[in-house]
């Protein structure tokens, strides 16, 4: 049935994990590379692009039966382009300093591809609460890649999480050196690729199998 | 009844009513937000800029995060605008090529002065500030307060330690000349030890932040020049706040 809990588990399932926004749809790989140097402004853009993700999904999708199909983009967009503006507003009042720290990538998530692709794809043909479930299992999918892309970067890079060094002294002293090219955007590449990888190597989940 | 609505949705007249609308509900949507948050906006980059002052300063307490109201009550008490002409005086109405500084003081003794820095960056605007001594030619802190680097990257230039390496740093050199403070490609302990006292550690993957601030910092200094002068030649015999930049 459409409305009991375990539709929206397999919504859920679907965007986090089987078809994963950046390891699956390989979407929204831009930001993934400049905001996980850091862990802190990794999780915030996370949060940021997961309720701006579910808040589209729900209003675009209530929408749905009065947008008129040839103009339907331009009013995603404006959506987006709103939902995006107000939630930079509300992290410039309440949030100042991470606000300063994410500085042009929280104006960058109006156009980033998920938000957009969602949108089309799932909210202008499903109901308002599948869609803002949908959303927010897309959000999440990306900020787990993201997150674990930033862990990886910000400890092999600078040796440290969220700010915090944690690789001992002692180390440093033998000779390990942070990698430098973890902070630059190759870094990214590499990792989101090799997660790609690992994800789809894991039993069950390969693409050519299906 | 449906098929005429049906027909009417097809038509272009409402495809402009359709975008009419939605244009007025979210701009109305985005103005009211924008209009309801200024206020707390304004307060948070007022609070912004005095607390970069005085972390510029190194007047703001280590140990714990500071309150709005400390920060206020320091900034008080220890921080005075002022504007001087080119020639270092100050001047009571700010003119159109009057410079703007701040004095680091204490009980109506001068301690210092701030510079405020603004410069290109990689992206936009870099705005910050450099502190010295009353000597006159020892940075004593640097601050940025806005830019749009790349975070992670050029963005760096926010964090602390970046920021610490400015201090004790000197802008002249042994035979008195104006050299500013530039960033190193790389670490300050690879350049020859005579360049050392003039180079703060760089960001790696953020060369060209770090060019233009070093551009930047070496033109406000020499803008400043005149000012640094006055304190040097003052150097702790006048430190009366009125009169330091008195004829």
């Amino acid at each position: 049935m459409h409305t009991d809990l375990s539709h929206y588990k397999e919504i859920l399932i679907k965007g986090v994990w089987r078809e994963n926004p950046v390891a699956y749809q390989v979407l929204g790989i831009c930001s993934a590379l400049a905001v996980t140097v850091k862990m802190s402004t990794a999780l915030v853009m996370s949060i940021a692009l997961t309720l701006v993700a579910a808040f589209s999904g729900l209003i675009i999708s209530s929408l749905r039966h009065w947008i008129p199909s040839n103009i339907r983009i331009i009013v995603e967009l404006t959506v987006i382009a709103s939902l995006v503006i107000v939630t930079d507003q509300i992290l410039k009042a309440f949030l100042y300093d991470i606000s300063k720290q994410l500085s042009i990538f929280v104006g960058l998530i109006i156009t980033n591809c998920i938000i957009l692709g969602r949108a089309e794809a799932f909210a202008m043909a499903n109901n308002p609460a599948d869609s803002f479930v949908d959303g927010i299992a897309n959000g999440l999918g990306y900020s787990m890649i993201l997150v674990a892309v930033a862990f990886l970067r910000e400890l092999l890079g600078s040796g440290q999480f969220f700010g915090f060094s944690v690789i001992p002294q002692f180390l440093y002293d033998m000779g390990f050196q942070d990698m430098g090219i973890m902070v630059l955007a190759p870094g990214a590449f590499f990792i989101i690729g090799l997660l790609v990888w690992l994800k789809n190597s894991l039993p069950g989940v390969s693409h050519e199998k299906k | 009844m449906s098929d005429k609505k049906s027909s009417f949705k097809k038509s272009r007249i409402y495809v402009v009513l359709f975008a009419l609308v939605t244009a007025l509900v979210f701009s109305v949507l985005i103005t009211s937000a924008a209009t309801m948050l200024k206020e707390r906006q304004l307060e948070n980059m007022a609070l912004d800029k005095k607390t970069n002052l005085l972390e510029a300063a190194g007047l703001v307490p280590e140990d714990k995060k500071p309150t709005p109201e400390d920060i206020k009550q320091i900034y008080d008490a220890h921080i005075r605008e002022v504007h001087v002409d080119p020639r270092g005086r100050i001047v009571e109405t700010p003119a159109g090529n009057s410079l703007q500084l701040y004095l680091i003081h204490t009980d109506q003794k001068v301690q210092g002065y701030i510079v405020p820095i603004s410069t290109r960056g990689l992206w936009g605007k870099i705005h910050g500030y450099l502190a010295f001594e009353q000597d006159g030619e020892t940075v004593a802190g640097f601050s940025v307060y806005s830019h749009s680097e790349t975070p992670g990257l050029g963005g760096e230039i926010e964090s602390n330690w970046f920021q610490e390496n400015f201090e004790g740093k000197k802008i002249l050199n042994a035979s008195n000349q104006l050299v500013s403070v530039g960033i190193a490609k790389g670490k300050v302990e690879n350049l020859p030890e005579k360049l050392q006292d003039h180079y703060v550690d760089g960001i790696s993957g953020a060369t060209l932040t770090g060019r233009y601030l070093s551009e930047g910092l070496e033109e406000t200094l020499t803008k400043y020049e005149s000012v640094s002068v006055i304190f040097r030649q003052k150097k702790g015999s006048q430190t009366n706040l009125e009169t330091i930049l008195d004829e």
